[in-house]
């Protein structure tokens, strides 16, 4: 026998059993290592002010994208304009990781304050998307500060008066422009457009 | 990075020239490997020439090992590949009638094409059977169509039906295959005993 086949045999055979020592994939690609979403967890840069999110949706900026973690029935009771519903407790499944990671987009997550929010943050960024943020104080604070903004005291410097005016303006935005304001900040329910992630697909067809 | 179409590194205009491409590299291994003629592939079933399972099992074993390496070298993702779907029973059946045909004509389809190529009159004859045989299936495919769609299970693979994770297979067909090299290789020596050592 050809000594060359013997090679060959003990070749194939070799890195047949190797395919045994090919670790499983991981499920996430790109997961953050623990120490560097500790970091990531101390920065406070992930927070965006309601002011910045609010000037972002009256300039109908194409970037925002926001993400509402309460549960569905808080949802639909009152959010932000244009916000998608990813409930904390789905945000795993595949249907809501396509709203996480579009090209471009910078997600902003909020809830009723923002400590669901950072939990998503959290689990999200651990998973390695980036462009994430969080709405400091969330929707309380959106309506403490946008909707029901306090009239400076007379002695306040010009750039709280700055930013109340601007917060009145926007208050009138956001609630058309109703004096009384009332829990229902007179957001109607428009569709929303939800932007996803385009799908990787399988390939189809064959021989 | 693969599979390039779907993951739009290429677009899917490229299948057909891809599909060229590919379908000439693979008229010429079959005409290199000795498969345009009748003899060496009805020799595997009277036991004289094993080539043709030789050539097909080093196709498989290379390509399954290799396609697990790829996937762990991140060169191709296993996970959007096209896997064909199975139909358990019609395939089984469809197997078996290709068998036949493969031991009455010397011939399976693809190699019948490259007989041709080089100009065997048999493969001529076997090709014009070939297309009486789809006219015929064609024609009657109403009678067939329960039958033919029966028994589907979907792009599954082993691993998915068996649960065994898929290296074992590898291995499996590895062990198996190389096997088959060194026996078929004893067998035909006994057979052709005034033939020189086969060359595989």
């Amino acid at each position: 026998m050809n000594k060359n086949y013997l090679f060959l045999t003990i070749l194939m055979l070799l890195l047949a059993v190797g395919t045994f020592f090919i670790p499983k994939k991981q499920l996430v690609k790109h997961e953050r290592s623990p120490e560097k979403l500790l970091m990531d967890i101390t920065q406070p840069s992930r927070y965006v002010t309601t002011d910045q999110v609010a000037k972002m949706i009256i300039e109908q900026d194409p970037t925002l994208e926001l993400i509402d973690v309460r549960p569905a029935d808080e949802y639909n009771k009152f959010t932000l304009p244009d916000a998608v519903n990813v409930p904390l407790k789905d945000i795993l499944t595949p249907e809501s990781q396509d709203n996480l990671g579009i090209e471009d987009m910078n997600a902003v997550f909020f809830s009723n304050d923002d400590i669901m929010a950072d939990q998503a943050w959290v689990i999200s960024r651990r998973m390695g998307y980036k462009n994430i943020y969080v709405m400091k104080g969330g929707l309380n604070c959106w309506i403490e500060t946008i909707i029901n903004p306090v009239e400076p005291p007379e002695t306040a410097p010009e750039t709280a008066f700055e930013t109340y005016h601007f917060r009145k303006a926007a208050g009138i935005y956001f609630t058309g422009g109703n004096t009384v304001q009332t829990g229902d900040t007179g957001t109607k329910k428009a569709k929303v457009k939800v932007r996803r992630k385009k799908k990787e697909k399988a390939a189809s067809g064959g021989c | 990075m693969g599979p390039l179409i779907p993951n739009e590194i290429i677009t899917g205009d490229w299948n057909f020239v891809i599909a060229i491409l590919i379908g000439i590299a693979f008229g010429f291994l079959l005409e290199a490997s000795g498969f345009s003629s009748s003899r060496n592939l009805a020799g595997v079933f009277y036991g004289y020439n094993f080539v043709v399972l030789r050539v097909f099992f080093t196709a498989v074993i290379v390509a399954m090992a290799g396609l697990l390496y790829f996937d762990y070298f991140g060169w191709l993702d296993l996970s959007k590949i096209f896997i064909l779907p199975t139909f358990l029973s019609p395939m089984i059946l469809g197997a078996v009638i290709m068998g036949i045909g493969f031991v009455m004509g010397g011939f399976c389809p693809g190699t019948s094409f490259t007989a041709i190529a080089i100009g065997k009159m048999d493969a001529v004859f076997f090709v014009i059977g070939l297309f009486i045989g789809i006219f015929i299936f064609g024609e009657s495919f109403p009678l067939f169509k329960d039958f033919f769609n029966s028994g589907s299970m979907g792009n599954v693979t082993l691993t998915d039906v068996t649960g065994i994770a898929a290296p074992w297979f590898a291995f499996g067909f590895t062990v198996v295959a190389l096997a088959a090299f060194w026996v078929t290789a004893e067998i035909e020596k006994k057979v052709r005993k005034n033939t020189k050592e086969y060359k595989f």
